[in-house]
């Protein structure tokens, strides 16, 4: 059964937005950085850790471990202001969206009280090992293995598609525990593990991407030890606690604000005077969008914090929000004449090409479009309703 | 009343009036008293204004869940002409409000000059807003001051041609207080028009995930293929966006606001009308456009309702001016403040 209720903020869910505001007006402050879109911010420790002073990360974590005991919706307030101003969110972002909340969730006492707080102060970061050369939508077929040796595991294979993997400290990596004749279930006998991205045996090659950066990158692991204390949850359950990680992954709003700060700069190159037509259109339409999205986001976050697992909801909006991101490029893109060029001339111009060139990976990341529909399709059955 | 509950009592009203026989004789008819009596005995038609100017009383939520069940059900009825928008002319300007059905004038109304009017020719007062130098006033037409030539919308719903042909001395009239212009009233319009839609798609999400799943092809059913999921998977995000739009705007209208937020809202329906009933159509097949499938009643309403109270291109056009009047800075918090 899908169903969005209508949620608005609260008077202190409003003050802490406005907050967020006045905090990125003040310590960051237009002109005096280059803007991300959305979630591709720079990786900017020294600022994950000025948030985290304000008690802006780890905010749904809880407080014996550094966290906040704060709400869902709360985190979805400071990460929407973050991602439409192009804050750089990537040191923490990956660690607050999810690695976090899922160690939290299924992680054990000494798992939590070693990495919640370096989470919650923006000093750990994480990233995501799912994707691997011949396993993307078919993530169970995943091929790194792990095998028991003494009191741990020895990892081998190779991960992909991991966003600043040379960058980050540690990453959960998804890896078959015991083959799949086994059980004859694929979806058995699979394994999240900690692992420390800096253990021997580690090796990381930077995969250049589309537009020229090398924030892509695969992860090679030829026999890591990990030891038993970094087996994240229980040994076989890994498809399960992935599941709820990719949901924790989806519906948010970094899924509709990818492209925000395009429209943004074009709003600003006519704001105060009389638009064309095609302008004014435009802004029109992507207004009304966003307001929408941000209302089907917001109730996901409220959902949540009622203690309900909004996954399909989630996939139905991801799905979406995505393709709007990239709908609403493409229509900015017809209101511009002029051929851009790289890397771009002026703040708008420069937001045009990375968007542009990035926009592929929009609908890719977090599960494909064609996955998430297939999700979706699940939550449409006869007797349910929308 | 929860809202809740209204909406579940006027979803089993509606579908016990609202058969498919009976929605297709309507429209063949023009009018169906069968379904507006069961529905005023009710009281639902003045749901939403208030009870001391001859309203049933209720919140304009209330109002709202009532026609979004009435767009569910395809009910040919005017019922957002008579409450949401009619009765609250006349309630607002201290006017009777008659036994029966009543029809407005969407734009400001020009005396002796036809206007388009939806169900002009079953009302009993038809109302609208004159502008009498400078002075905004509701004036109510009694059947008898206007002449009616009949038209229908792509529906087959009455969008008739309404004369008013009684001078301005003749007719009920007096002024609109602050607040109720002709601008609130297309607002209010273009509102309606989302709101049913909203439960339009409902409707068509509904039959689109229960026909894909009887329908079998292939030996399964159609609803098994990927590339059928994708359709219903379309229609499920077009139903929500616009659900949750409507219930947005509702909420910002009811609390004197909704500037931004029923603008929207009229953009995204013609987003989720073009987008839907593509899909819902397509996952139907050849059954989807006979007249004995009653996919039709809803697609149909939702590609008339498109057009009404201002198409998107006006809709787009006034919002985006004025966003971009407002500037850069203010973009955001003007779209989720």
């Amino acid at each position: 059964m899908i169903r969005f209720e209508m949620t608005e903020l609260t008077a202190a869910e409003r003050a802490l937005r406005d907050d967020v505001v006045a905090f990125l007006a003040e310590e960051l402050p237009r002109g005096s950085f280059t803007p991300g879109l959305g979630m591709n911010g720079a990786k900017d420790p020294s600022f994950s850790k000025q948030l985290a002073a304000r008690g802006w990360l780890g905010m749904a974590l809880p407080k014996r471990y550094g966290g906040h005991d704060r709400s869902a919706v709360e985190r979805f307030v400071v990460a929407e202001q973050l991602l439409r101003w192009g804050a750089p969110v990537g040191h923490h972002w990956v660690a607050d969206r999810q690695s976090g909340p899922v160690i939290a969730r299924f992680g054990t006492e000494e798992q939590k009280q070693r990495f919640l707080p370096g989470i919650a102060a923006g000093e750990l970061s994480f990233c995501i090992g799912m994707s691997e050369p011949d396993s993307g939508s078919d993530l169970a077929s995943i091929s790194t293995r792990a095998v028991r040796d003494g009191d741990g595991w020895l990892v081998t294979g190779r991960k992909i598609w991991t966003t600043m993997a040379h960058l980050h400290d540690w990453i959960i990596v998804l890896c078959r525990t015991s083959p799949v004749e086994d059980t004859g279930d694929k979806h058995a006998g699979l394994t999240q593990l900690i692992v420390d991205l800096r253990s021997p045996g580690i090796t990381t090659y930077p995969i250049p991407f589309i537009d020229g950066t090398a924030d892509f990158a695969e992860v090679v692991f030829d026999g890591v030890f990990v030891p038993d204390e970094l087996v994240l949850g229980e040994p076989g359950a890994g498809w399960a606690q992935n599941t709820s990680e990719l949901a924790f992954e989806r519906g948010g709003p970094d899924r509709w604000l990818s492209t925000y700060l395009v429209v943004e700069e074009l709003v600003r190159l006519y704001e105060g005077g009389d638009p064309p037509a095609e302008v004014a259109d435009l802004a029109g339409w992507a207004a009304a969008n966003y307001w929408v999205f941000h209302q089907l986001s917001l109730a996901i976050a409220r959902m949540v914090d009622d203690g309900r697992s909004p996954s399909t909801e989630a996939a139905l909006v991801k799905e979406m929000a995505t393709r709007f991101e990239q709908d609403v490029l493409n229509a900015v893109l017809r209101c511009v004449e002029d051929p851009p060029m790289a890397p771009g001339r002026t703040p708008f111009e420069r937001l045009l090409v990375t968007a542009t060139l990035t926009a592929p990976s929009f609908t890719l990341r977090g599960g494909t479009n064609e996955i998430l529909r297939s999700v979706a399709a699940k939550g449409l059955r006869p007797g349910g309703r929308v | 009343m929860s809202d809740d509950l209204l909406t579940e009592t006027a979803n089993r009203l509606f579908a016990a009036t609202c058969t498919t026989e009976v929605v297709e004789a309507a429209e063949r008819d023009g009018w169906c008293a069968t379904v507006w009596d069961a529905v005023a005995e009710a009281g639902f038609p003045w749901v939403g204004v208030p009870e001391d100017s001859g309203g049933s009383g209720g919140s304009f939520e209330d109002a709202a869940a009532l026609l979004r069940a009435a767009g569910r059900a395809a009910a040919p009825i005017p019922l957002a002409e008579t409450g949401v928008l009619g009765g609250w002319l006349l309630a607002s300007a201290g006017l009777e409000l008659p036994d029966g059905p009543v029809a407005v004038v969407p734009g400001p109304v020009q005396l002796g000059q036809a206007a388009t009017v939806a169900w002009g020719r079953a009302a009993e007062r038809i109302v609208g807003l004159v502008d009498d130098g400078g002075t905004t006033l509701v004036v109510a037409a009694r059947a008898d001051q206007v002449e009616v030539d009949p038209g229908r919308n792509l529906a087959g719903e009455p969008r008739d041609d309404v004369r008013i042909t009684a001078r301005l001395g003749e007719l009920d009239a007096a002024p609109a207080p602050d607040g109720v212009d002709a601008a609130a009233l297309w607002r209010r319009g273009a509102l309606t028009r989302v709101v049913m839609a909203a439960g339009a798609l409902e409707a068509m999400t509904d039959l689109t995930v229960e026909y894909t799943h009887q329908r079998r092809q292939f030996g399964k059913p159609v609803a098994t293929f990927q590339a059928v999921q994708q359709h219903l998977v379309t229609v499920a995000q077009a139903t929500a966006r616009l659900a949750m739009a409507a219930d947005v705007a509702c909420r910002a209208v009811a609390r004197g606001d909704g500037e931004v937020q029923v603008a929207a809202a009229k953009i995204l329906l013609d987003d989720a009308v073009e987008q839907a009933t593509r899909s819902a159509h397509q996952a139907h097949g050849a059954m989807g456009v006979t007249r004995e499938y009653p996919l039709h009643h809803v697609s149909r309403r939702l590609w008339a309702w498109r057009h009404e109270y201002g198409g998107a291109r006006s809709w787009r056009a006034a919002l985006g001016t004025t966003l971009v009047d407002r500037g850069a800075d203010e973009l955001f918090l003007a779209v989720t403040g």
